[in-house]
């Protein structure tokens, strides 16, 4: 067997996991670590339903060999709600009624968050940007864009707060 | 069936001696958004995984008069670089309809490239601005024009110790324009129908000095259609040259039909890009001269 040791940082905790090159991050993900938000839809990179953050960019998951991951920095839906409850575009997501089966959501959410953690007042054409990786066949991609416009605004307003309190 | 051993050396010289060592055993990995597919199809079994993102083959730096372009490069990087916008604005532009973020965020320059892809979309940008890439071994390096890299789809002229490291462009005039056109069923993650990257330059007289039209997923490989440039060469760009040239070019090509489309479809919307291509990299020309008389 050629297994590989790998320490990577997912959801801000240090993990260790053994695994061959044969295998992804997406499978280390769900099936070493228990963390199946991330979807195994398409396998090959189309449809987004794996999308974590590798440092701080999205990436398929399924596209990521787990020992590329080693010494990097992993966030997975599971990690995108704070202590004090849902995270703003998780909330958003809900009151904007942006998902129905949920499948693509962890992935949505995934890709929202990234494009929210560069650009906090982001227009409908760079929101469309930001998803059209991800694919969702039920909702569609409208409640989406209000889902993350209703999102940046809440996360602006707490900044100012934070700045002033 | 084993896995692959997955070594990430940190030198160069570390990775072509492996890749000497395996040679065609050991696949570079970089983004693996291609290679990953082919591996789970069995397409390819390497037994050695060769990834060199320690090696510092990821930056976009300027030397003497070209740009040089790491083959880790991503397209995500490309996007982000003021210099590729400013100088080589077709490149961009064949990289922001491509697939969608997370996959720009992994697929390189270097992976488009050695892909072979014939529908690859950076090649027709790269080609119409003369790229010329760099295949290191642990013998040394060559450096040849990327229009002599591909023999057919998926297969290319490099050798199983090679490794590519580098593209480099020489740095356009500002007497030079550049447009890249794809044609997918969706504006993200479509594979091209047809693809292509024009480039015009013009003498002091004002007619084409040098024309570049170079098409893609219309032959078994990045095709020049060095008989539609012809046309262009030494003349004075008009409406009508361009559809010259236009026709020409669908003359040149040798395309099938597949999945995505019919090779008459192919064929005519060629006449349809390459007349599209040409008229903007003209106002683009007419542009830059008009910036150029003004400074």
């Amino acid at each position: 067997m050629n297994n590989s040791k790998i320490q990577m940082t997912v959801n801000g905790s240090a993990r260790h996991v053994e695994s061959d090159a044969s295998r992804t991050l997406l499978s280390v993900l769900r099936e070493d670590l228990g963390l199946t938000g991330a979807k195994d839809g398409c396998s090959q990179g189309d449809c987004g339903a794996c999308v974590v953050l590798l440092d701080g960019r999205v990436v398929n998951s399924c596209m990521v060999l787990a020992p590329q991951v080693q010494g990097r920095e992993v966030l997975t839906v599971e990690g995108l709600a704070g202590k004090d409850g849902l995270h703003p575009l998780q909330r958003a997501f809900g009151e904007t009624w942006a998902f129905q089966c949920g499948f693509c959501t962890p992935g949505m959410l995934m890709s929202c968050h990234a494009l929210l953690l560069s650009n906090e007042d982001p227009s409908r054409e760079e929101i469309i940007t930001a998803i059209s990786g991800n694919f969702c066949r039920c909702t569609g991609y409208q409640a989406v864009v209000k889902a993350v416009q209703q999102a940046a605004a809440v996360i602006r307003d707490l900044s100012v707060e934070g700045m002033s309190s | 069936m084993s896995a692959p051993e997955y070594i990430a050396p940190e030198t160069l010289a570390d990775a072509l001696s492996i890749k000497c060592k395996h040679g065609a055993q050991a696949r570079v990995v970089a983004g693996g958004t291609d290679l990953i597919l082919r591996m789970k199809d069995r397409v390819f079994t390497p037994t050695v995984l060769l990834d060199l993102q320690e090696v510092s083959l990821n930056s976009i730096s300027r030397r003497a008069q070209e740009q040089c372009i790491g083959s880790y490069v991503t397209l995500s990087q490309i996007l982000a670089s003021r210099d590729i916008s400013t100088f080589f604005p077709a490149l961009a532009e064949a990289c922001r309809p491509f697939a969608g973020p997370p996959i720009r965020n992994r697929g390189t320059v270097g992976g488009n490239i050695v892909n072979a892809s014939p529908a690859a979309d950076l090649v027709p940008p790269l080609m119409a601005y003369d790229a010329r890439i760099v295949l290191a071994s642990s013998s040394g390096e060559r450096v040849l024009a990327l229009e002599e890299f591909f023999t057919g789809p998926g297969r290319t002229v490099m050798e199983p110790d090679e490794i590519l490291t580098e593209v480099r462009l020489p740095l356009m005039s500002s007497d030079s324009a550049a447009a890249f056109i794809k044609l997918g069923q969706r504006r993200s993650m479509a594979i091209s129908i047809v693809n292509v990257g024009t480039r015009l330059s013009r003498a002091e007289d004002r007619t084409v000095s040098a024309a570049r039209i170079v098409l893609g997923a219309v032959a078994p490989i990045p095709l020049r259609a060095v008989s539609a440039e012809s046309v262009l060469i030494g003349q004075k760009l008009s409406a009508e040259l361009i559809n010259q040239a236009a026709q020409r070019a669908s003359e040149e090509i040798s395309p099938i039909t597949d999945v995505r489309a019919s090779a008459d479809y192919r064929k005519r919307m060629t006449i349809v890009l390459v007349r599209r291509a040409l008229m903007a990299t003209w106002d683009e020309l007419r542009g830059n001269l008009k910036m150029g008389t003004n400074e």
